[in-house]
């Protein structure tokens, strides 16, 4: 939370965030792609509603007081679930067209994901005073391994991602991975770093605002609609038949190798 | 700076380089399934396996030997290398074909194991080690008997996974095309 940067710069940063946030939910209606990605268009718009509900909590209360702490936070914890349900949306519109891939991959990475969040409980400090921190920081480390993950099958198995979905996906891991690291460096310098720390979070956001911003600006409909795999069933039959007969012949081979090595 | 700390951020730029690296664009995009019964259908590099292991047995030079054509003899056997080296390059080439018809199939197939997609790749990590160390073993000039035996058992098994997993797919596409049909009678019948 920014509430330790100078008042009016802070003002100023978030006035531009909101800004950025604006246009990207311009450019999300007119290209109907709230249509097609609800949840990153819920994330986007209870972003702009956690702005809008924070700068009013700060107006009315004290910005250190434990209620306006309570508000940004809460507000935070909603942001946060909303953006992962709009990573699972990315994950799925990627690799749910295989189901048998999107079967195995599902359950991967949800266990990549759990395995981040318990690393990151596990290593952490155990200090009250650090455990909003330490929750943000392994939420985000969850998010980001879930995304790398699923960019490796879809590399591992050559799946075709549309672009739009890539760059969101792209955005949200390198602002998850970020934010790890502002975590950890503001917990080191738990004191000093305050300000540093609320400027880098709010720079990393605005440079994943920018990423998403053009997504959606060059977004098409044609390049982003992707063919599902296909392969008639005369395809199957004929690829088994065929590998069928290369069995035999494979297994007929090695019977004569072994037999002749017994020999010799 | 702790170690915990530390931690957290090289694991942070970790998946930063793991994203940068999943993110490039592909070498080689995988081949169609025509393209791979296509290529399925070509002949087999492994059928020459005995014929190559024939050639690179010292016995089959020694008559060579005996009659003092010592030169001849290493020439022979330096040519023989050579086609050995080449034979396992094609057997390198034709296990990635199998491994890219798996993953073809994988992006096809309404369920996909978990295991046998690790063993795959453990079988993979295996057989690209096993053909370094024939390599290597080949132009030291050792015998390789053991290893081509293994890396032609390896070939073997991926062969016999892809037809599993075939015939699985073809049964599904089956039931999937007669229900309809099924559908289909149980109205006219009803009427």
């Amino acid at each position: 939370m920014p509430e330790m940067a100078p008042l009016v710069l802070r003002n100023l940063s978030w006035a531009l965030t909101t800004l950025l946030e604006i246009i990207l939910l311009w450019y999300l209606v007119r290209k109907k792609l709230h249509r097609t990605h609800p949840a990153f268009f819920l994330y986007v718009l209870m972003a702009v509603a956690q702005s809008a509900i924070v700068a009013l909590t700060y107006r009315l209360l004290e910005p250190r007081s434990p209620t306006a702490f309570g508000v940004a936070w809460a507000t935070q914890a909603v942001v946060v679930f909303v953006r992962w349900l709009a990573v699972m949306e990315i994950a799925k519109k990627a690799l749910a067209a295989y189901t048998g891939i999107w079967a195995m991959a599902s359950r991967i990475l949800i266990g990549i994901g759990v395995c981040a969040l318990v690393y990151a409980v596990a290593a952490a400090r155990l200090h009250w005073y650090l455990a909003v921190l330490n929750a943000d920081r392994a939420v985000e480390l969850c998010t980001a391994g879930f995304i790398v993950g699923m960019f490796l099958f879809v590399r591992y198995y050559g799946i075709t991602m549309p672009p739009f979905d890539r760059m969101l996906a792209i955005g949200f891991c390198l602002y998850s991975c970020f934010e790890v690291i502002n975590d950890s460096l503001y917990e080191n310098w738990v004191y000093a770093a305050g300000a540093l720390w609320s400027y880098l979070d709010l720079i990393t956001y605005m440079a994943s605002l920018i990423l998403w911003i053009m997504a959606a600006r060059n977004y098409s409909e044609a390049t982003n609609t992707m063919t599902q795999p296909e392969l008639l069933p005369e395809h199957y039959a004929e690829l088994s038949q065929k590998l069928n007969s290369r069995l035999l012949v494979l297994n007929h081979r090695l019977d004569h190798l072994f037999r002749s090595e017994d020999r010799s | 700076m702790n170690l915990f700390l530390l931690a957290f951020i090289a694991v942070a730029v970790l998946l930063i380089l793991l994203l940068a690296w999943a993110v490039r664009p592909p070498r080689k995009t995988l081949a169609a399934p025509d393209d791979i019964i296509e290529t399925l259908s070509e002949k087999r590099h492994y059928e020459r396996l005995p014929q190559i292991l024939q050639c690179l047995r010292p016995e089959d030079t020694d008559f060579l030997h005996t009659r003092g054509y010592d030169n001849l003899v290493k020439r022979v056997r330096r040519e023989r290398k050579r086609i050995a080296l080449d034979y396992l390059r094609y057997l390198e080439q034709e296990y990635q074909l199998l491994l890219d018809a798996s993953r073809v199939l994988a992006k096809v197939a309404p369920e996909v194991s978990a295991l046998d997609e690790f063993e795959r790749f453990r079988l993979n990590l295996r057989f690209v080690l096993y053909c370094r160390y024939l390599r290597w073993r080949l132009r030291l000039g050792l015998s390789p008997w053991t290893i081509f035996g293994i890396l032609g058992d390896m070939e073997g098994n991926i062969t016999l996974r892809l037809e599993a997993a075939t015939t699985s797919i073809g049964e599904r596409a089956a039931i999937a095309s007669e229900f309809p049909l099924f559908l289909q009678n149980r109205g006219d019948d009803s009427k």
